[in-house]
């Protein structure tokens, strides 16, 4: 009797054990630990070049919030970021969006440039004036290429048909 | 022999721009954009013209650009401690320095061909903002131009251009913020008027 007892309370011991860790995960992955003092933001982009949910916000490199989501806008094909701020970190409307990446491999991340206007953005606003991110690959493989109008060579000269008489 | 190609692209982009008000202002967005983009081209590409192209373009640029949105856009937060006087000197300089580094990259070359696509409303619970995307079609390579507007008094104005992605505005503030945070608006006009003072009016 002693022996299931014991082992009922290690049991539910390890369960809520289990419980706590998976809590704790999921809220770290959310953000959600940045405090519970956020409000949500939205920003749309043209390519967001993978940007995740999780992904940091920053301004001038602090890390102020977080993604919460990315999705895709069945109508124009943009892509709408919606995103969580610290509540104390208030920005005018005119404040700029862009994607940026950590170094040349690194992960991508939202980047926040806060304008001069003095009305602020309230919460749920769209931030308006964005920048995707710059796709690299194509710009290379644009000018690696060269330029096939400049490097065209006029052809040669035909020599003279000889008219067909019959 | 890239980079220069670039920088003849983002001239004409930029030029492009600028024949926003050289016509009279339509009450559809896209088609002042069309017809001022045929008027710039008239500029840009008038080989026969014997004053410098800066000059040229600058009354066409006074007449549809937003100056004074662009230079409190591109300076970022530090312009609400600007003084009345140096907002107008800062803008005045910021303008000119932006006419002056795009106009001396242009070389005129083969016509670009222009695709207009659809308005797209940025916000909409700020109706007065606008962009207008469009494709550039230059030396066989198409590049992706945005044009972002503003309705100020009834006038469409631009105060922004996005070149694959690249938008000029951002690409301003991240240089002349970081001056503003090390010696405030002094060091801002400083900085513009020695870059004015640098290389030759084409």
């Amino acid at each position: 009797m002693k022996q299931s007892r014991l082992e009922l309370i290690v049991g539910v011991f390890v369960l809520v054990g289990l419980a706590v860790v998976a809590f704790l995960a999921l809220r770290i992955g959310g953000g959600a630990l940045l405090g519970a003092d956020t409000y949500p933001l939205k920003a749309r982009f043209t390519n967001t070049g993978g940007l995740k949910p999780g992904s940091n916000v920053l301004i001038a490199g602090v890390s102020v919030g977080r993604v919460d989501a990315v999705t895709l806008s069945p109508t124009d094909y943009s892509a709408l970021i919606e995103f969580s701020l610290r509540k104390e970190v208030r920005l005018p409307v005119d404040t700029m969006a862009s994607i940026r990446t950590s170094g040349l491999i690194g992960d991508k991340f939202l980047a926040l440039s806060p304008g001069s206007e003095d009305q602020i953005l309230a919460a749920g606003a769209l931030i308006s004036d964005t920048e995707s991110t710059v796709d690299l690959e194509s710009l290379i493989s644009r000018f690696a290429f060269g330029n096939v109008e400049q490097k065209k060579t006029p052809p040669p000269a035909k020599p003279p048909v000889p008219e067909i008489t019959q | 022999m890239s980079l220069r190609f670039s920088f003849r692209f983002a001239a004409i982009a930029m030029l492009s721009v600028t024949a926003l008000h050289a016509q009279a202002p339509a009450a559809d967005p896209v088609s002042m954009l069309r017809g001022a983009i045929d008027e710039v081209m008239a500029v840009a590409y008038d080989t026969k013209a014997t004053t410098p192209l800066v000059e040229r373009a600058r009354p066409v640029l006074a007449k549809y650009f937003n100056y004074e949105s662009i230079t409190r856009r591109a300076i970022g937060p530090g312009w609400r401690q600007f003084t009345p006087e140096q907002k107008k000197l800062t803008t005045t300089l910021f303008s000119e320095l932006a006419l002056r580094t795009y106009a001396n990259r242009f070389e005129v070359g083969e016509r670009p061909g222009i695709t207009y696509g659809k308005p797209v409303m940025l916000d909409p619970t700020r109706p007065a903002l606008r962009e207008l995307p469009t494709t550039i079609d230059y030396a066989g390579k198409k590049y992706a131009v945005a044009y972002r507007i503003e309705q100020v008094n009834g006038s469409w104005l631009i105060y922004d251009v996005n070149i694959e992605g690249v938008s000029m505005i951002a690409n301003w503030r991240s240089q002349l913020d970081p001056v503003f945070q090390r010696g405030g608006a002094t060091a801002v006009i400083e900085s513009l008027e020695n870059n004015l003072t640098q290389g030759p009016v084409k």
